[in-house]
């Protein structure tokens, strides 16, 4: 049980200032192989999950939106070709090494895509300002989850939504083979693949830490969003929730 | 899966029918229950007029409901059963989809000539056209020929002027039945007054 002052970091528990400095430390040390990572860790299926969730958003052409923990940029790529040159697209992270990988990647490809470091508790933008607010994968890893969709929430214009991507609850049946994944052969990819399975072993034991489906539902609507409604894929491995600023 | 491919292929066919987005837009964020034949699925409308299947926990704002009998005679394009189509909820809503639906093409030739060429594609399509056709006739020739055996050679099957005939039968049946009951409601009525005067 977390108290005022701690809260989880993985399987253990830790003091609330010290969490983002520990997850900071994991993202610093995988940032250069994150996308190695997730592609041999979900066999690729990453992208078809990121694909989906631009699919269900329903940007369009001239909207805002705003990338959160946005890492190495998938998203805000593919958000970009949407929104076309009359929208814009917002790239942030609390991460300079992810950040620094993602802000590179958009001026490789020539987007015009701002990077912004921010901590997603505090966001630097106006009330109402996106039509859309997506974390991908981000969640989990903030301090204060409640806090974090609530500023998504205050951002976001009336009639727009908040797509929230991340692991989630697997089915029952596949629940042991997926912790045998998860905390065997995950570490080792880690240590095998990027120098570091510890990281590694945090981002499986984050995972089983996240609140599950219907727990971040209503999260999402105690942050005043509603019409949440989520998508399970890959049997519950990962959840996308969708909500409205009504 | 099924989810990430339908709403693919669902996106696929409303860019391919942009006039859709404009229908379809103002009821963005609303969702439709379809229980067609023995399919039940859910679709939601985007912010973009653009189509999804709806998420797991989804309250649909309508429901179209189409029975597997209906839906033959829907695809055989009989105009009297789009009025047997049960919708529920918010009907505007539902009809809007419906027409999106009853006019929605699929551009094969478009989709085929990205992987084969113009070309090809169009000689493809052609074929297909062609092919499609052949069936049709075939179909409606095998159909004339078994109705015109079962109705001249071995009748089996009743001609629509002997069904008129019979029905126009029926109706006259029943009015000199009708004309019939109300003689004899009037005989017996002025048989209860005789019987009564002559007490």
């Amino acid at each position: 049980m977390t108290t005022e002052q701690n809260t989880h970091f993985g399987y253990k528990t830790v003091a609330e200032a010290e969490k983002a400095k520990k997850v900071a430390e994991v993202f610093h040390s995988v940032a250069s192989k994150y996308d190695l990572m997730n592609d041999v860790m979900s066999a690729g299926l990453h992208r078809s999950w990121k694909r989906f969730a631009v699919g269900i958003s329903g940007v369009g052409a001239g909207d805002k939106v705003l990338d959160i923990a946005g890492g190495s940029g998938d998203l805000s790529k593919l958000f970009a070709k949407e929104v076309g040159s009359t929208g814009q697209v917002i790239l942030t992270d609390i991460n300079a090494s992810m950040l620094g990988v993602g802000r590179d990647r958009m001026l490789d490809a020539g987007l015009n895509v701002p990077a912004l470091q921010c901590d997603a508790e505090k966001l630097p933008f106006p009330d109402q300002y996106f039509d859309c607010v997506i974390v991908a994968f981000g969640l989990r890893n903030m301090t204060h989850k409640d806090r974090a969709l609530a500023e998504m929430q205050r951002v976001l214009k009336v009639g727009g939504r908040l797509l929230v991507l991340e692991f989630s609850k697997v089915r029952q049946p596949l629940t042991k083979v997926y912790d045998a994944y998860s905390f065997k052969l995950l570490p080792l990819m880690g240590k095998l693949l990027a120098k570091d399975a510890e990281s590694y072993q945090y981002l499986a034991e984050s995972i089983r830490m996240h609140p599950d489906q219907e727990t971040l539902k209503q999260m999402m609507i105690d942050a005043g969003l509603s019409k949440v409604d989520y998508y399970n894929l890959a049997a519950g491995v990962v959840a996308l929730h969708k909500g409205y600023k009504t | 899966m099924f989810k990430q491919i339908s709403t693919r292929l669902l996106q696929h066919l409303i860019a391919q029918n942009s006039w859709a987005n404009e229908l379809l837009q103002p009821f963005a964020g609303k969702s439709v229950q379809l229980n067609i034949a023995l399919v039940n699925t859910s679709l939601v409308i985007l912010e973009n007029g653009s189509l999804a299947i709806a998420g797991d926990t989804n309250v649909p704002d309508a429901t179209i409901t189409i029975a597997p009998s209906l839906l033959l005679r829907l695809i055989a394009k009989d105009e009297a059963a789009k009025l047997q189509i049960k919708i529920e909820g918010d009907t505007h809503l539902a009809t809007e989809l419906a027409k999106v639906f009853s006019n929605m093409r699929w551009d094969y030739e478009d989709d085929l000539s990205k992987i084969v060429g113009d070309v090809p594609a169009y000689k493809l399509g052609e074929l297909g056209r062609q092919a499609v056709n052949t069936v049709k006739e075939t179909g409606i020739n095998l159909t004339e020929m078994l109705s015109e055996y079962w109705q001249e050679e071995k009748p089996m099957i009743a001609k629509k002027r002997h069904v008129e005939q019979f029905n126009a039968e029926v109706d006259i049946l029943r009015a000199d039945v009708e004309r019939l009951e109300k003689r004899l409601n009037k005989l017996a009525k002025t048989n209860a007054v005789v019987a009564d005067f002559n007490q």
